[in-house]
Formats: structure tokens, sequence, C-alpha cells
């Protein structure tokens, strides 16, 4: 008797957004027997909900981006719409507000800005009048970069063509955030409005390339950003539904801990109950540090340069978050804005400095979801998060009997700066608190340190730099990776888009190999196949 | 638009730069592997899952009541907060039973070079389980079981210093855990227990209570002769429902009582939270009480309550139903199983009666460890303790412990 067919084509390791949309993509080019393994038990990773008492709490950091409105779709929003896949999306009313204290000696910044180019450029005017076409231009000139990274992503170019078509993207792609917008001689203020969303990304300005800066900045001022009705379950529910019904077999509970290689090739994976599992292809949301330091057996199977290529990027951020539920509605609270960014100053490099610590933290992202999904608790109550985002090694020293001591330690700190920041008080209306950290993340996904953001994106390991190096990346036959960790980085929306990038490596395989017919179970495939191929 | 910046308008290498400098930066690295991940060894330390236990002592903490010392195994027992459970996995014939029990004993015994934990079961509460331990298990012997679970402790962050609990028979445990850290200068809050009983031979872990009350009044005693300030309290209200003899408080836990005993030591009235464990019918009288006192739901907490044995105490339950048994086809990857169901007891408890693994723990509906996808037919959820997602809902998705079927089912449960 066994719970598994004696063979797969691809065995998706993590069910979560990079794995089901690697599956729903595999699908539309007609491979069909996937088998998806999820540790939990329930899709989504990251992009899930818990229940306190009755009450949902959402999981996730922040919303989902690259989906756009339905007049303008982004990408993600795009490849949903394919797929199939109906979300009960709620605009986010706007981008954020920001607010820093005032220095010793100046003055204090409080400003909520909305998306739309034009919108955003002129609140910043009212507030530094003249600055506002500067800031439109600094802004289109982020659109331009985001709309050739989008192309490029998927449309391989020459050198050339890229100078002629996409010269901004070209032009900046050497550039940190800083170097480009310092080109820009904005006042210090401004600059700093213009910053708070570095931590999306999990990287100083003074490192992270502008090209991702540019991405994020257009992605969310642009399309705005979205939240589901459900909960972010909804979405990780529905990409689930989907694949299932397009024939995929998912299982829950199930922990992978061996990938089987032999002669450099992957040929299967076991399980922590000892289901030994034969496939062709493994798509990895584990970390490449587990995978090349931990899961591939034999581990002589693992090249040097796989070793080295994980020792030498760095690990981004783990989150530290504080949920709650709070009695009252978000107007009795005080609460007036979906995400505030504070703190005490926008300098990235201190914030940064200050992050490699267990705080109290400098800078805070708050969520009151109410206001963009009021549905989200019962009348009367509120939900409200506090998050940080830390890095992995300033927790390697934490011992478990502290542990307790140490999560009260962060949501005190974390409600006291907020309080005293935004003079919002919230300590007397908690119904529910629950504190999540990297050892949270790491008991429930696995995932690496309790990593949320894959790896740094810093100027020398710079997303442009992980594309072109894709191939020299790339050290074991039929096993790619999906996840945070994947060259798009961190985030729900890039989650979809490093699934996809995993389905489509393996229908170059495929197609190098002359074996895509093999795989094609269904006549839709083959036009299919063809359309992929002129596009 | 283009930037009109003199130093970018050359510069077209930045993507070869970058390419060049990630190279660099990969192949000056270490090429020594770190499999290493310190992170995980904690939430794994934190979390360990299933741990094998040796019952070392087995005390009678009533004459109608058991307490059982487990010491670990391998020597490591995860921290825990007092109120919170351990959940059994019990081999009782063909079927492995998994049963959650509130820890009776205090986090900090569970610390040191002789950790243990404790539970108190009282015989004859629910069925099958409790007869097991009281019949089977022996000094000696060794168990399986994972900790630690549930939401049920005090929360300085949230609760308030005057903590009433509201107790009815074996739910007295996590108050006795409570209770114990307090003494033991671990926890810091003040605690009055309201314990109600039929009488004063049912009255679990007597003894360990009032011991707890002393040492804090012993504890504090000396710290106010020290010029210190003192710590935490415990104060323990025996209220007998039936029993002639009893002296103290009787009838049951009512408002005029939960009042009279909820201002702080002074007598005043103080903001307070209250903590109930106990059975069904007390928590609908208790939180009748709450209601008629104005207490908000964020002043009230309560532990999980297992699904009641006898489906008529569960609100809207259809008692024709109260009999059937349905063909129940189980789907465990691409394979099915077909078994008997009966419609007056939860799924889960269908799969356990066929031997059928299902890893359930609050086995009241909330935790959603037994979290199941319905492919075909009609389940009645009890309302009690629903702790279903709203997506979870609208898709059809249930917690096996809290869902009985009303017509032939087909289910998918996890491998395990």
């Amino acid at each position: 008797m066994s719970f598994y067919k004696e063979h797969y084509d691809v065995v998706i390791i993590g069910g979560a957004l990079a794995g089901l949309s690697c599956a729903l993509q595999l699908q539309q080019k007609g491979i069909k027997d996937i088998l998806i393994l999820e540790k939990h038990n329930l899709p989504g990773g990251l992009a899930t909900s818990y229940v306190r008492n009755g009450i949902e709490i959402e999981a996730t950091l922040h919303e989902m981006m690259s989906i756009g409105t339905k007049e303008d779709r982004l990408k993600v929003g795009v490849f949903f719409d394919e797929v199939g896949v109906d979300i009960d999306w709620l605009r986010v009313p706007e981008a954020y507000r920001f607010v820093r204290t005032a220095p010793e000696g100046g003055k204090p910044i409080d400003i909520t800005l909305h998306s739309g180019f034009e919108t955003m450029s002129k609140e910043i005017d009212a507030q530094y009048p003249g600055w506002g076409p500067k800031v439109l231009k600094f802004m289109e000139l982020c659109n331009t970069v985001y709309n050739s990274m989008n192309i490029l992503s998927v449309t391989p170019m020459s050198k050339v063509q890229m100078l002629l078509k996409h010269p901004d993207f070209v032009k900046t792609a050497g550039y940190t955030a800083t170097e480009v917008m310092d080109t820009f001689h904005f006042p210090k203020e401004i600059e700093e409005i213009l910053t708070p969303y570095w931590i999306y990304v999990g990287n100083p300005m003074s490192t992270l390339p502008f090209t991702i800066y540019a991405f994020l900045m257009a992605d969310y001022f642009r399309g705005g950003s979205y939240v589901c009705r459900n909960f972010s379950h909804e979405m990780s529910m529905k990409l689930q539904r989907k694949a299932e019904e397009n024939g995929a077999q998912i299982e829950f509970c199930q922990e992978v801990e061996k990938i089987l290689v032999k002669d450099g090739k992957v040929y299967g994976v076991r399980t922590a109950r000892g289901d030994e599992i034969s496939c062709d292809y493994v798509v990895s949301a584990a970390y490449p540090n587990k995978v090349y330091t931990q899961m591939i057996e034999p581990l002589e199977e693992v090249p040097e340069g796989a070793v080295k290529m994980i020792n030498g990027r760095r690990l981004s951020v783990v989150p530290v978050s504080v949920m709650m539920v709070l009695e009252g509605t978000p107007e009795e609270i005080g609460i007036k804005d979906y995400n505030i960014f504070s703190g005490d100053t926008m300098d990235t490099d201190k914030i940064w400095e200050n992050y490699h610590t267990l705080g109290p933290y400098r800078y805070l992202t708050s969520i009151c979801l109410n206001l963009a999904n009021p549905s989200c608790t019962p009348e009367g109550y509120t939900q409200f998060s506090i998050t940080a985002l830390p890095l992995p090694e300033a927790f390697v020293n934490v011992r478990e009997e502290d542990y307790f001591a140490l999560k009260r330690k962060f949501a005190n700190d974390m409600i006291d700066t907020y309080e005293k920041t935004t003079g919002i008080r919230i300590r007397d209306r908690i119904v529910e608190i629950e504190v999540s950290t990297p050892m949270t993340i790491a008991h429930y996904v696995g995932a690496w340190k309790g990593c949320i953001y894959g790896y740094s994106h810093s100027i020398d390991d710079h997303a442009v730099a992980r594309l072109q190096m894709k191939e020299e990346d790339h050290f074991i036959e039929g096993l790619e990776f999906a996840g945070a960790h994947s060259i798009s980085g961190n985030g729900m929306g890039p989650a979809v888009t490093n699934g996809r990038a995993a389905a489509k490596a393996i229908f170059e395989d495929l197609e190098k190999r002359g074996q895509m017919d093999a795989y094609k179970q269904h006549p839709a495939a083959a036009d299919a196949m063809k359309e992929g191929a002129a596009s | 638009m283009s930037i009109r910046v003199k130093g970018f308008l050359k510069d077209v290498g930045g993507a070869s730069r970058v390419t060049k400098m990630r190279r660099e930066m990969i192949q000056s690295a270490s090429a020594a592997p770190q499999p290493g991940d310190p992170i995980r060894a904690l939430a794994d330390a934190l979390h360990p899952g299933k741990q094998e236990f040796t019952v070392t002592k087995i005390t009678p903490a009533s004459p109608t009541s058991r307490t059982f010392r487990l010491e670990p195994v391998n020597g490591h027992i995860p921290p825990f907060q007092a109120g919170q459970y351990i959940n059994f996995y019990l081999t009782i014939g063909q079927s492995t039973l998994t049963r959650a029990y509130s820890l009776s004993s205090a986090p900090y015994e569970a610390l040191g070079d002789k950790p243990f934990v404790e539970i108190t079961i009282r015989r004859n509460v629910s069925y099958f389980v409790p007869d097991y331990f009281f019949d089977q298990v022996k000094e000696g012997d060794v168990l399986t079981a994972a900790m630690p679970f549930g939401q049920f402790y005090y929360e300085p962050l949230r609760d308030a210093k005057n903590v009433v609990a509201l107790a009815g028979g074996s739910g007295i445990t996590p108050f006795v855990s409570m209770a114990k850290e307090i003494a033991a200068g671990c926890l810091d809050c003040d605690l009055t227990i309201l314990y109600g009983s039929v009488k004063s031979d049912d009255i679990v872990c007597g003894e360990q209570l009032a011991a707890a009350e002393r040492a804090c009044i012993e504890r504090n005693a000396g710290l106010i002769a020290a010029g210190r300030k003192s710590g935490g309290q415990v104060r323990v209200i025996h209220i007998m429902s039936d029993d002639p003899d009893w002296t103290g408080e009787k009838g049951f836990v009512t408002r005029e009582l939960i009042e009279k005993y909820s201002g702080a030591a002074g007598g005043e009235k103080s903001d307070t939270t209250y903590m109930f464990c106990g059975p069904l019918a007390m928590f609908r009288a208790v939180s009748r009480s709450m209601e008629e006192m104005g207490i908000t739901p964020r002043r009230f907490r309560h532990d999980v309550m297992a699904q009641p044995g006898n489906v008529k105490q569960i609100p809207g339950f259809p008692e024709d139903q109260i009999g059937k048994t349905y063909q129940l086809t189980v789907v465990r990857g691409i394979q099915k199983d077909v078994i008997p169901a009966r419609a007056d007891e939860p799924v889960a408890v269908a799969l356990e009666r066929a031997a059928i693994a299902i890893d359930t723990h609050c086995r009241g509906g909330e935790c959603g460890f037994c979290r199941s996808q319905l492919l075909a037919g009609d389940i009645f959820v009890s309302p009690l303790g629903d702790g279903r997602r709203r997506e979870d809902k609208e898709m059809g998705w249930f917690h096996a412990c809290s869902a009985y079927p009303v017509s032939d089912l087909t289910v998918k449960i996890p491998i395990i």
C-alpha cells in the first residue's frame, strides 16, 4: 500500500506561493504529473492566517503587489487571470503614512502618500512647495526601469538591443538607490519621504541596487497594493484548489528531508515519514543553504561551487512581529492609516546597524488591516500589527529558557516606540496578542534561519547579475529553486514570479532534451508550447 | 524619459560590472559547508514534537484522581507557560489515540537538572482514555507525547495583574500550575481561585493548592520584613455544590460569589482578568455571569473545551441523526479506505476506531491540527469553539474533532 504514485514528473517541495505558482505554470504547458509536499498542514507558507478565540488573524507582514487594477493589470494579476484564480482583492487605501520624529534641533516629518505618481508628487509638493515636478520625474524614472525589468526578466535581449530599448535600465543598473537619488538633489526630508519602502526589500539604500528600489516604488505607487477579503489564506487556498483541479497532488504535513541525486542528476525525494518518491525534477522552496548542506543525498554530489555560492551570499532579514486584536474600532483608537512607517531616523545604515541587535528597534512598520478590510474583525475590534525586520545574526545566542521573556520584551519595546512616535495608545486595548519571531517562521515554514526575504538585495548580489549568472548558479541537473531565495527575491508578488521562473527553467530543459512531447498529456499543450516558443 | 545626469549618461556597463562583482564575491567565498542553523535548532528545542516520557511517579490527587509524573527520556523538556497542555499519542489496541491534558506541574519544574511535568486525571470524566490511565499505566512505563500547546496562560502584556480563576472539577489543573509558579516566584500576578466541586472528596490537587497559598504568604512576609515589595499571591476559595458537612462557601460559582472575591487583596474593586476552565454547563453559567457583570471578552479568557461526549449538549445538533451510521471514504494520497462513521461521533473518532491516524490536539475544534478536506457529503460542525478560517469554511475544510457526518462522506486527511 502506498500513498504516492510510482513516479512524478515534478516534485515541488513547499506549498507556498512560489510552489503553487510553479505548479500552475507547469500545468499551463501541459505538465500534469505534479506532487507538492508541504511541511505544514495548510498551504501558503507565510501567506496564511490563524484563529484566536474566533478571530482570524492575518499572518503576512504586508500586502500583495503586482496585481494592478482591472484596467491596468500588473504581472501577477495577469498571471492569476490567465490561470483562472479569482481572488476577492481589496485595494489598500494609501501607500503609507511616514512619521519621523524630530532630531535634535530639527523638524519632524509626518506625511501620507497615496498611489498614483501624480498624486504622491502633489502630496509631497504640498509640504515641500516646488519639488513636486522633480519627484514626478524621479517616479517616472522608477517606472521606466520597472517596465524594462518586467520585459527583460522574461525576454532575453542582446546588449545593443537593451541599450536601444531600455536605456534608463541599462544606465542605472550599476548604481545604488542612494547614488541615483543623489543625482536629483532633493532636500534631505524628501529623500527620507521616498525611502520607507526600503525595508520591504530588506537592504539599506546605500547598497540597494536602484533597479530593485525602482521596481518596488513603481509597483506600489502605480498599481497600489491589495489584500484578500478572506486573508492571505484565501489566495493560498485558491491557488491550491486550482492546482488540484488541474491534476496536481498536494500532501500536507510532509517535510522533505532528502533530495536524492545520482551522477549529478535528481531522481527523487525522501520525506521525514520515510516515503521515497521518484521524480525527474525537484523544485525546492527549501533554501539552497539547507539543500546543499543537509538535504542532497549523498552530500558528495554537491559541487564546491554550490557551497561557495551559499557561503558568499548574505541572508536578508527575519521578521519580528507583534500581532494584536484590539478592543475598539480604529476610529475609537485613533488609527487613521492602514500602514505607518515610523521611527526616529530614516538613515537606513543606522537602522541596519540597529537591526543587528535584539532591539529596541528604531524603525517600525505597522498595519491596521481594518482600514483595507473592514470585515477582518467582528464589529468593535481592530486588527493591528507592528513589525521590525532584523538580521538573523541577532538571534544566534538566544537561549530557549529566555524565549518567552524575549518575545514579551519585543512586544513591550515595539508598543512603546509606536505609542511614543505616533501618540496612539494601544496598550490598554489588547484582546489578543501574539509575537512571531524567526523561530516561529523556522518552526512552521522551515525557512533557513527563519529568513523570509532570501538573500540580501545588495549591489554585489544584484538581481540583474543573478539573472545573467542563471546558468552558472545551476549545479544539479533536475533541481530548481522557487522561493524568496530565487532571482526575483522576496515578497508575495516576486514569490509568484519565482515559482513561474522555476517552471520555465524546467520547460527549457525539456526542450533542450527534446522531451517536451513526452510530458505533454493533453493536445492543447502542444499549441501552448508553440506560443511559448514564439513569444 | 532618461536621466540627464552626465555620470550615468555614458555608463552602459553597469550590468556587466555588477555581474563581475557578484561573480568575484562568490569565487572568493569559503568552500567549507556550514550546515548549522541555530534558529531552526532553537525552534526545534522549543517545539520538539513527539518525545518519550517515563512515568516515574503516580500519586493520588483526590479519591478519584491521580497525578502522573513524567520525566523525559532524552532529559529535555521544552519551556512552557502555566495553563498550556501536553498531547499524548496512546497506542490502545490497534489505534493510536491522541489526547490532550493541561499540565498541572509548574513551568519551573520542567527546567533544571531533573526536569519533569505532571498531569492530573480524574476518572470517568470522558470516555475511554481516563480508564486507560487508571488501569494500564504503571510507574516505569514510557509514553509518547508532544508539548507545549494552547493559548490559555496569563499574558502580562494583556491581562490584569489581578486574576480570578473560575474552575470546576478537573478544570483546576491549569490553575494548579499557575499557583505553583506564582508560589515559586516565577510568575508575577495575584491569583484568586474560585473552585467548584460537588463535595470535598472531589477536590483535585487540594494539598498542592494549599501549599502554594502557604508558600506565597511566607515568602511575602519575608519580603515585607526585608523591606521589599511583596510578590504574587494565591488564594483558593472552595465552593461545594452538594456537601452538607462543608462549612465554607456552598452552591455554584455564581455572580454573587465571583463579585465577592473579585476585589484585590484590599477588598476594593480592581481591574481583573477572569480565567475559566471547567465543564460546559458551568461555562455557560459563568459566561452569563460575565455578561451580567459587564466583563468584556478582553477580560474573560477560557480554556479550550473538548466537544461534549453527549451531542445533545451541542447547540443545533440534528438530533434525528443520533444513532445513524454512515459510510466514510478516507483519502490519503492516492489511497482510499472506506470505514463506518457514526453521526453522533466526530469524524476524528470514526478514524480512531478504524485505526487510521489523525493528529488531533485540543479536540474542541479550535486548534486546527486535525484540519481536513471535505470532498463529498455533508457534515455538521459544532458551533462550540469553531476555530476554522473563513476561507476554509467557504471551501469545505473542517476540523475532524468537531465535525459530525450527516451523510456518507469522502474526506481527505494528511498522511501520518
